[in-house]
C-alpha cells in the first residue's frame, strides 16, 4: 500500500514521537509513506472558527496531496477534521470552490483522505495487523482516549461511532494489553481552551486522569496530537495546579502498535514523551502489582 | 431585564451570513447542546443554549461582549448531537468573526486572550506557511502574562527543545505567494 502523507505542524515539532512511530509502524506493516511536497499549515484548532480560511489553508494540502495521484493520510485529528471538511466544501459549495480554484491556479478533482487509525483499523483491519504483533503487551492496562475531531463531528469523520467508538479499544486488545472502559474516551481535554481559559482546560484534563486512575489503567493511549500536548506535555503543570503528581504515561497508538510488532523503543521515540514511558515498559510481560 | 427597544432584530440575520452561522435560526431551544457540554459541566454559567437564544433575540452587543463566545472547546458533542442540525460549534465561530470585526472597528473590547493567541497564529501562518511555535507561544506569553508570567514558562520551552520538539527558527514553505492569495481570495465575499 502507498499513501501520501501529511504530518502538519505538530508532526515536525512537538509530536515527534508521533512522527517517528507512524513511520516506523507503516514500513512494518508494509505501507509505504510519501509525504506531500510543500505542504503548510491546515489553520489548526486557531483557524477552525474561521471557516473559510481554515478550509482554504487546508485545500492548497489537498490540491498537493491531488498531485500525487495517491490517497491521502493524515494522523494528526484536527489536521484530519480540517482537511476533510475542505474537502467536502470543495465538492459542494461552489462558491468556496471558485475562490481556491481562483487562489491556486488549478481544478480540483478530490482527494480521498483518511486519519491514520482509519486506516489502520479498516483499510488493513485490526485483524490483518494483529498478525505483525510478535509481542504480547500484556501488563499495559490502557484507557482509549479518542478525544473529540477523531470521530466528531460524524459528517467529517465517518469511521467510527462519534460518541461511543471501539475501534481504537480492538487495536489495543489485539496487542494482548488491557483496554479498560472509559466513559471519559470522547469528553473533550479542553485543548481550545488552553489560550482562552487555562484553568477549564486544566480541569477537563485532570478529569480524564482521575477517570483512568480509577479504572485501574497505568497508561492513556491517544491518536491526536493536541490531546497529547495536554495529557502528556502539560502533565507536570496540569499536576501542579493541583497539588498532586499525576505520573501517567500517554502513549500515541503508534507507539503501543510499535511495541507489538517489536519495534525498538529508538524507532518509537519513547524517550521523546514528556512523562516517562520506562515504567510501562517495564511492566510489560510482569503481572500486575496488587496495592 | 430585556428592553426590547435595545435588541437587534437584524443579529440572527448578520450571524445566518457568515460562513458556519446559515443555520442558527433552525434552533427551538431544545437545552440538547447544554446538556452535553463539557465547559457547562465544570462552569454552570456557561450555557450555550442561552448564547443562541439571546442571538435570535436579537441581544446583539450583550453577546459579542459576553465571554462565553471563547469558552467553547470546539469538541462538536453539540454540533453531533443537534436535533435541528443548528451546528452550534460553527454558529459559535460566526458570532466570534462578527466580534473580532467590532473589535478591530473599535465599537467593543475583547478581554479574552483567545483572540490573541488566533492572530498570532494566523499570522505566522500567512507570512511562513506554517505555524512558528516557538515565536508564537513566546509573544503571546509576553504579551498576556508580562515578563515575570513568561518566565514561568520557560522551564517547560526548555524541556521541549532538550527533547527537539521546539525550533528555534520558523520554517518557511516555498508556496507563500499562494498561502496569500488564499487569505485574500476568502477574506472576499
Amino acid at each position: 500500500m502507498k499513501l501520501a502523507y501529511y504530518p502538519g505542524c505538530t508532526l515536525h515539532g512537538t509530536a515527534r514521537e508521533y512522527d517517528a512511530s507512524t513511520k516506523a509502524v507503516c514500513k512494518a506493516a508494509g505501507i509505504d509513506l510519501v509525504e506531500i511536497d510543500d505542504w503548510n499549515c491546515c489553520g489548526a484548532l486557531e483557524a477552525i472558527f474561521d471557516k473559510e480560511l481554515s478550509m482554504g489553508l487546508s485545500a492548497r494540502n489537498n490540491f498537493k496531496a491531488q498531485k500525487t495521484g495517491l490517497d491521502l493520510v493524515i494522523p494528526c485529528s484536527i489536521c484530519s477534521h480540517n482537511l476533510s471538511r475542505a474537502d467536502m466544501a470543495m465538492k459542494n459549495d461552489p462558491s468556496f470552490r471558485k475562490k481556491i480554484e481562483k487562489a491556486l491556479g488549478e481544478e480540483y478533482k478530490g482527494v480521498k483522505l483518511k486519519h491514520l487509525l482509519d486506516i489502520i483499523v479498516n483499510d488493513i483491519g485490526t485483524d490483518v495487523i494483529s498478525k505483525k504483533f510478535v509481542k504480547s503487551l500484556k501488563g499495559i492496562r490502557a484507557v482509549a482516549y479518542y478525544g473529540c475531531l477523531l470521530v466528531r463531528p460524524s459528517e467529517v469523520s465517518k469511521f467510527d461511532n462519534p460518541e461511543n467508538p471501539m475501534s481504537l479499544d480492538n487495536l489495543i486488545k489485539a496487542t494482548g494489553a488491557d483496554c479498560l472502559p472509559f466513559t471519559r474516551k470522547t469528553k473533550c481535554c479542553g485543548g481550545n481552551l488552553l489560550m482562552s481559559k487555562q484553568e477549564y482546560a486544566f480541569l477537563l484534563t485532570k478529569k480524564l486522569f482521575d477517570e483512568a486512575k480509577a479504572v485501574g489503567s497505568n497508561c492513556i493511549v491517544v491518536a491526536c496530537p493536541m490531546c497529547h500536548m495536554l495529557l502528556d506535555g502539560q502533565q507536570a503543570m496540569i499536576g501542579k495546579a493541583h497539588n498532586t503528581v499525576i505520573d501517567m504515561p500517554v502513549l500515541y497508538f503508534t507507539q503501543l502498535i510499535g511495541l507489538g510488532m517489536g519495534l525498538s523503543e529508538k524507532d518509537l521515540e519513547l524517550d521523546k514523551n514528556m512523562v516517562s514511558t520506562a515504567k510501562l515498559i517495564e511492566s510489560i510481560g510482569k503481572a500486575e502489582v496488587s496495592e | 431585564m430585556i428592553k426590547s427597544s435595545e435588541l437587534d432584530p437584524n443579529f440572527k440575520y448578520e450571524i445566518s451570513k457568515e460562513p458556519g452561522g446559515e443555520n442558527i435560526k433552525k434552533c427551538f431551544n431544545c437545552t440538547g447542546c447544554t446538556v452535553g457540554c463539557p465547559v457547562t459541566e465544570i462552569d454552570k454559567s456557561y450555557n450555550p443554549r442561552m448564547i443562541l437564544r439571546k442571538s435570535l433575540l436579537g441581544m446583539r452587543k450583550e453577546v459579542l461582549t459576553d465571554d462565553s463566545i471563547w469558552l467553547c472547546a470546539s469538541c462538536y458533542i453539540c454540533f453531533e448531537r443537534c436535533p435541528q442540525d443548528v451546528k452550534i460549534t460553527e454558529v459559535v465561530g460566526a458570532i466570534r468573526a462578527i466580534a473580532l470585526r467590532e473589535a478591530r472597528a473599535g465599537n467593543i473590547k475583547i478581554k479574552n486572550t483567545k483572540p490573541v493567541f488566533d492572530n498570532l497564529f494566523i499570522d505566522s501562518v500567512r507570512s511562513n506557511g506554517r505555524w512558528y511555535e516557538a515565536g508564537v507561544s513566546g509573544t503571546f506569553m509576553l504579551k498576556t502574562k508580562g515578563v515575570g508570567g513568561a518566565i514561568g514558562y520557560a522551564p517547560m520551552g526548555l524541556a521541549l527543545f532538550k527533547k527537539g520538539k521546539l525550533s528555534i527558527l520558523p520554517h518557511k514553505i516555498k508556496g507563500t505567494d499562494e498561502i496569500k492569495r488564499i487569505f485574500e481570495e476568502v477574506s472576499t465575499k
